[in-house]
C-alpha cells in the first residue's frame, strides 16, 4: 500500500516539476496543424482575380445552411473573378458553422478553404457573420497577410513560404488599393475583426426600403 | 403532321377519344389512339429521357434521347415519335436501352463545357438530371479537346445564348416555328460546328422571347434579367396570377431573400398553355423595390403622427362619419383599383354603398360604355373551337399579348380563321355566314363595337360570343365585384353615382368632401393634374395604400396596403376564370391584409355581420352574393347566364 502512494505521488511530482503544456493565450499562440478546420479562408488567384465564381456549391453542401452566396455578372473589361460569374456577396455564420470543411471539398475552384484560426468570441452578434472582404485573402500584399501576426487568418497555413510573390498587374488595381486600406490595420483585441464591421443587412430592408 | 393528341386544346376532344391498350415494361395501359409512347409510359410513371420532344410542340425526333424497345421492330424507336397502336409492347428498361442511353450522353457531353458552376441552369438542367440517373460515370474524352464555340452571345435585352452549352434540340427554332410563327432563330453552319444563332446575327425582336428559357432543356438559352440571380434550391415557389394585365396567365413566383427574382410560367392549358409574355415575365423588378407606407399615419394640421391600425380606423370612421352626417353619401367618392382582389373589390362597394350610403364608386378612371355578363362569354380556349374569330383593333393583342399566340395556335392547328379588322369595320363587309361558332375579341373601350359586331353577326344557327380585354389584372374581377358606378354586383342595376374622373371633378369642385381610395395611387396617377387637384382641396381622404406617392402623401389618415404580391383572394381573369392568389412576399408593414382593415372600418362605422375580414370567409360570404362566383371554385369559371338563353 505504500508502495502504490509513492508511485502515484512521484507521478504528481512529476509532472509538478515539468514544464507546463498550457501556453497563455492569446498572448502565446500554438501553430495550427496543417490540415486544421477554423476560420474560413476566400483565396485569389496570383493575378488578384477571385478565385470563387459565386457558383454556390458550398451553399449547397453546407449542412447547416451558414453560407449566404449573392452571385453577380462580371464586368468583362474589369472582371473580379475569371469567367461570367463571381461572388458580389458571400457571407458565413461562424456561430452555426460546424467546420465540416464540407464546403471546401464542394467548392470547384478550391476557392474557399478552411484556415488556422479560431477564436471567434465577440461582444457582438452581428460581427460573427463574417462578410466576403473579411474572408478574402488580402491582395496584392501577400506576404504581410501571411505573416505570423496575421490575425486575419487569411492564407496563413496555406503556403507559408514567406516568399514574396509579385502580384503582377492586375486589371483592378483601383479596388485593390481600397481593399488594401482595410487590410491594413487589424485592430487588436477584437480577433482582427475591426470594428466598423458593416452589420447583417436585412436584404428586405436593403431592397424594399 | 400536327399532332393533335399531345397538345390537347381543350376539355373536349380527348374524352371520347378511342383507347388502345399498350404494354410497357410489364405493365398495360389503356390510351387515346394516337398517343406517343412517351405520354403513354408517363401515364404509367414510367420515365423516358427526352430532350427534342416537348408537350407543346410537334415531335420530330432529331435527338435519339428517347429510344425505347418497340416489339419486334428491327431498330430501337423514338419513343417521342412513336404512336401506340393496340397491343404494342414496349421495353424501356433493359441493358439494351441503357447502353444507347448512356452513349447518347456521353455523345452530348463530349463537347458540352463544365459550366455547371456557373451555368443559370444548374439545379434544373435536365442534360444534369439525365447524365446523373442515365448517364456513363465517367468521360474516355479528355476534357483539354473539347471543341468551342462563342460563349455569353446576347441575342436581346432579354436572352442569352451560349452556343457551347446548345444540345442542338432544335426546340427553340421550332417554338419560334410552331408557337409563335416568328422566325428568329436558325441553326447555322453543318456538321460538329453547328450553332444555333439568330437570324442573319440580328437581335431577336419577339415579344415572346422569355418563353426560350424555358423550352431549351439545357442553360444554352438564359433570362438576361435573372443572370446569375439564384439557384433554383434557393427559390421560394409560390403559385401565382401574372400581375401584368387580365389575361390571367399562371406563373410560379420564385422568391430568394424576400425579393422575387423570377416568374416561370405555370402550365395552364386552358389560359396561357405555358407561354407567357415579356411584359408580364419580365415585370420582375417592379416588385422589389419602391418606397412604402410601413405605418399607419394621421394627418392633422400639418403634422403627421404615427400610430396603431386600431386608431387609424377610429379615426378614419369618425372623418368618414362625420361628412356622412353633414353632407350625406353624395359627398363621399370611392376609388379603387383594378390591382385589388375580388374580396377587397366587393368588401369595398358594400362599404361605399351599403354603409356609406354613396353611388360614387369605381376602379378606374372612366366608365367605358355598358357593361354586361355577355361580353366575356368566349372562353380564351374555347376560341380554337371557333370557326371564325374576328379581333377589333390592335388593342386586345396589344393589352394582353398571350392572346396572340392562342389565335396563332387556333390558326395553325385548328384552322380557325382569324379575322383581324377595325374597331368599325362594318360586319356585312366580312363576309361571315353559315358559320357555327364565331368569337368577337375588343377591348373594353371598344365594348360598344363589339356588341354591334356580335348582334351582327348572330343568326339563327350561329352563335357569337365575345371576349372584352379589361385592364389591371382584376380588371374583370371589380367588374363582377360591382365596383363600378351604375352597377353593383353581378352588374345589377344600381342608383348611378360619379366614375372616377367624374369624382375627381367633383372633388376639385368642392362637392365631394370625403375620399375613401383603396389602392388608388397607380389610377389617381392616371388622371395627373385632375388628381393632384383633388387631392388638394379635400380634407378628409382616408387611403389604405402600399406606396408612397401623391395619395400617401396628401391623406388625413394613411392605413399602409399590402402589395399585390403580399395578399390572399382571388382574381378574375379575362374571361371569368376565377385564379387564387396567395402571398409571395412577407408584407412589408404589420398592418392586417385590406379586407380585413375594411371590416374593421364597416364595423366603426356601425355595420354589423361584416365578420373578421378573412380573406377566405369573405370569399364565402362573396361566392353566396353572386350566382356565377358559387361554381367557380379555384381556377373554374364564373359562368352567367347569357341574356335571352337559359343557361
Ligand atoms: S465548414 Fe461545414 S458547416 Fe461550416 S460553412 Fe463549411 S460546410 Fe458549412
Ligand atoms: S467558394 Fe467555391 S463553391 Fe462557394 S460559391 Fe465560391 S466557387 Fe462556388
Ligand atoms: S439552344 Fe437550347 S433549345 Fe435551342 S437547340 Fe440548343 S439546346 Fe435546344
Ligand atoms: S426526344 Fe425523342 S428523339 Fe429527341
Amino acid at each position: 500500500m505504500f508502495k502504490e502512494i509513492i508511485k502515484g505521488m512521484a507521478i504528481t511530482l512529476r509532472y509538478g516539476l515539468s514544464r507546463p503544456i498550457t501556453v497563455q493565450w492569446p498572448e502565446e499562440q500554438k501553430p495550427a496543424t496543417p490540415r486544421h478546420r477554423g476560420r474560413h479562408i476566400l483565396h485569389r488567384y496570383y493575378n488578384g482575380l477571385e478565385k470563387c465564381i459565386g457558383c454556390e456549391l458550398c451553399a449547397a453542401a453546407c449542412p447547416v445552411g451558414c453560407i449566404y452566396v449573392g452571385p453577380a455578372e462580371n464586368d468583362p473589361l474589369n472582371p473580379v473573378s475569371p469567367g461570367e460569374r463571381y461572388a458580389k456577396r458571400y457571407e458565413i455564420n461562424l456561430m452555426r458553422c460546424i467546420f465540416c470543411g464540407y464546403c471546401a471539398s464542394a467548392c470547384p475552384t478550391e476557392a474557399i478553404t478552411l484556415g488556422p484560426q479560431c477564436d471567434f468570441a465577440n461582444y457582438r452578434r452581428e460581427r460573427t457573420v463574417l462578410t466576403k472582404q473579411e474572408l478574402l485573402e488580402a491582395w496584392p500584399k501577400f506576404e504581410r497577410s501571411r505573416g505570423d501576426m496575421n490575425q486575419r487568418g487569411a492564407g496563413a497555413d496555406q503556403r507559408s513560404t514567406g516568399k514574396s510573390l509579385n502580384p503582377g498587374p492586375s486589371p483592378r488595381l483601383a479596388w485593390e488599393a481600397q481593399a488594401d486600406e482595410t487590410h491594413e490595420a487589424p485592430l487588436p483585441g477584437h480577433g482582427g475583426i475591426p470594428v466598423n464591421v458593416p452589420g447583417v443587412i436585412d436584404p428586405s430592408e436593403e431592397s424594399r426600403a | 403532321m400536327a399532332n393533335k393528341t399531345t397538345t390537347p386544346s381543350s376539355s373536349e376532344g380527348l374524352a371520347e377519344a378511342e383507347k388502345v391498350t399498350v404494354t410497357i415494361d410489364g405493365r398495360e395501359v389503356a390510351v387515346p389512339r394516337g398517343s406517343l409512347v412517351v405520354d403513354a409510359a408517363s401515364s404509367l410513371g414510367i420515365h423516358i429521357p427526352i430532350y427534342c420532344a416537348h408537350p407543346k410542340l410537334d415531335p420530330v425526333a432529331v435527338c435519339r434521347m428517347c429510344l425505347v424497345r418497340v416489339g419486334k421492330m428491327p431498330r430501337l424507336q423514338p419513343a417521342c415519335a412513336t404512336v401506340v397502336s393496340d397491343g404494342m409492347v414496349v421495353t424501356t428498361q433493359s441493358p439494351e436501352v441503357a447502353k444507347v442511353r448512356e452513349g447518347m450522353l456521353e455523345f452530348l457531353l463530349l463537347n458540352h463545357p463544365l459550366d455547371c458552376p456557373v451555368c443559370d441552369r444548374g439545379g434544373e438542367c435536365d442534360l444534369q438530371d439525365f447524365a446523373v440517373r442515365y448517364g456513363p460515370q465517367t468521360s474516355r474524352f479528355p476534357i483539354t479537346q473539347k471543341s468551342h464555340a462563342a460563349k455569353a452571345v446576347v441575342l436581346s435585352d432579354k436572352i442569352e445564348l451560349d452556343q457551347e452549352r446548345c444540345i442542338l434540340c432544335w426546340r427553340c427554332t421550332r417554338y419560334y416555328d410552331e408557337i409563335t410563327g416568328e422566325k428568329e432563330l436558325v441553326l447555322v453552319r453543318r456538321g460538329i460546328d453547328t450553332v444555333i444563332d439568330s437570324f442573319n446575327g440580328e437581335p431577336l425582336t419577339s415579344d415572346f422571347q422569355g418563353n426560350l428559357p424555358e423550352v431549351c432543356p439545357v442553360g444554352a438559352l438564359t433570362h438576361r434579367q435573372y443572370r446569375f440571380q439564384a439557384r433554383p434550391w434557393d427559390l421560394q415557389r409560390t403559385k401565382g396570377i401574372c400581375p401584368e394585365c387580365s389575361y390571367g396567365c399562371n406563373i410560379n413566383i420564385d422568391a430568394r431573400d424576400f425579393e422575387i427574382k423570377r416568374f416561370a410560367s405555370r402550365d395552364n392549358p386552358q389560359v396561357e398553355d405555358m407561354w407567357l409574355c415579356d411584359r408580364g415575365r419580365y415585370s420582375v423588378e417592379k416588385w422589389s423595390h419602391g418606397s412604402r407606407v410601413r405605418h399607419p399615419l394621421i394627418r392633422a394640421g400639418g403634422e403627421v403622427r404615427e400610430v396603431g391600425v386600431d386608431e387609424a380606423v377610429a379615426e378614419a370612421a369618425r372623418q368618414l362619419g362625420e361628412v356622412l352626417r353633414l353632407h350625406g353619401g353624395g359627398a363621399i367618392g370611392v376609388i379603387g383599383s383594378p390591382m385589388l382582389t375580388n374580396e377587397e373589390l366587393w368588401l369595398l362597394q358594400r362599404l361605399a354603398r351599403e354603409t356609406l350610403d354613396c353611388h360614387n364608386c369605381d376602379h378606374q378612371l372612366d366608365e367605358l360604355g355598358n357593361v354586361s355578363a355577355d361580353e366575356h362569354s368566349l372562353g380564351i380556349a374555347e376560341i380554337e373551337d371557333c370557326e371564325t374569330v374576328v379581333v377589333l383593333g390592335a388593342e386586345p393583342e396589344a393589352n394582353t399579348p398571350v392572346l396572340t399566340l392562342r389565335l396563332h395556335k387556333a390558326q395553325l392547328r385548328r384552322g380557325v380563321e382569324v379575322r383581324r379588322v377595325e374597331h368599325d369595320a362594318s360586319p356585312a363587309s366580312l363576309g361571315i355566314k353559315g358559320k357555327r361558332l364565331v368569337g368577337v375579341i375588343a377591348d373594353e373601350v371598344h365594348r360598344a363595337y363589339a356588341a354591334d359586331m356580335a348582334d351582327a353577326l348572330a343568326s339563327g344557327n350561329t352563335l357569337v360570343k365575345r371576349l372584352t380585354v379589361t385592364r389591371g389584372v382584376n380588371g374583370r374581377g371589380a367588374k363582377d365585384m360591382g365596383m363600378l358606378p351604375t352597377q353593383g354586383p353581378g352588374y345589377s342595376r344600381v342608383t348611378g353615382g360619379k366614375d372616377g374622373r367624374q369624382i375627381l371633378h367633383a372633388a376639385s369642385a368642392g362637392a365631394i368632401k370625403a375620399l375613401l381610395l383603396v389602392g388608388a395611387e397607380t389610377v389617381l396617377r392616371g388622371a395627373g393634374i385632375l388628381a393632384e387637384k383633388a387631392l388638394a382641396k379635400v380634407d378628409v381622404i382616408i387611403a389604405i395604400e402600399p406606396r408612397a406617392g401623391i395619395v400617401a402623401n396628401a391623406a388625413s389618415v394613411v392605413i399602409p396596403g399590402h402589395t399585390y404580391f403580399e395578399k390572399r383572394g382571388s382574381v378574375t381573369n379575362v374571361e371569368g376564370r376565377v385564379q387564387r392568389v396567395s402571398p409571395a412576399l412577407p408584407p412589408a408593414t404589420a398592418a392586417p391584409q385590406e379586407t380585413r382593415v375594411l371590416a374593421m372600418l364597416a364595423a366603426a362605422l356601425g355595420a354589423t355581420g361584416w365578420g373578421t375580414g378573412d380573406p377566405f370567409e369573405v370569399n364565402t360570404m362573396l361566392s353566396q352574393a353572386i350566382d356565377a362566383y358559387r361554381g367557380a371554385g379555384n381556377g373554374g369559371r364564373a359562368l352567367w347566364k347569357r341574356q335571352g338563353e337559359p343557361r
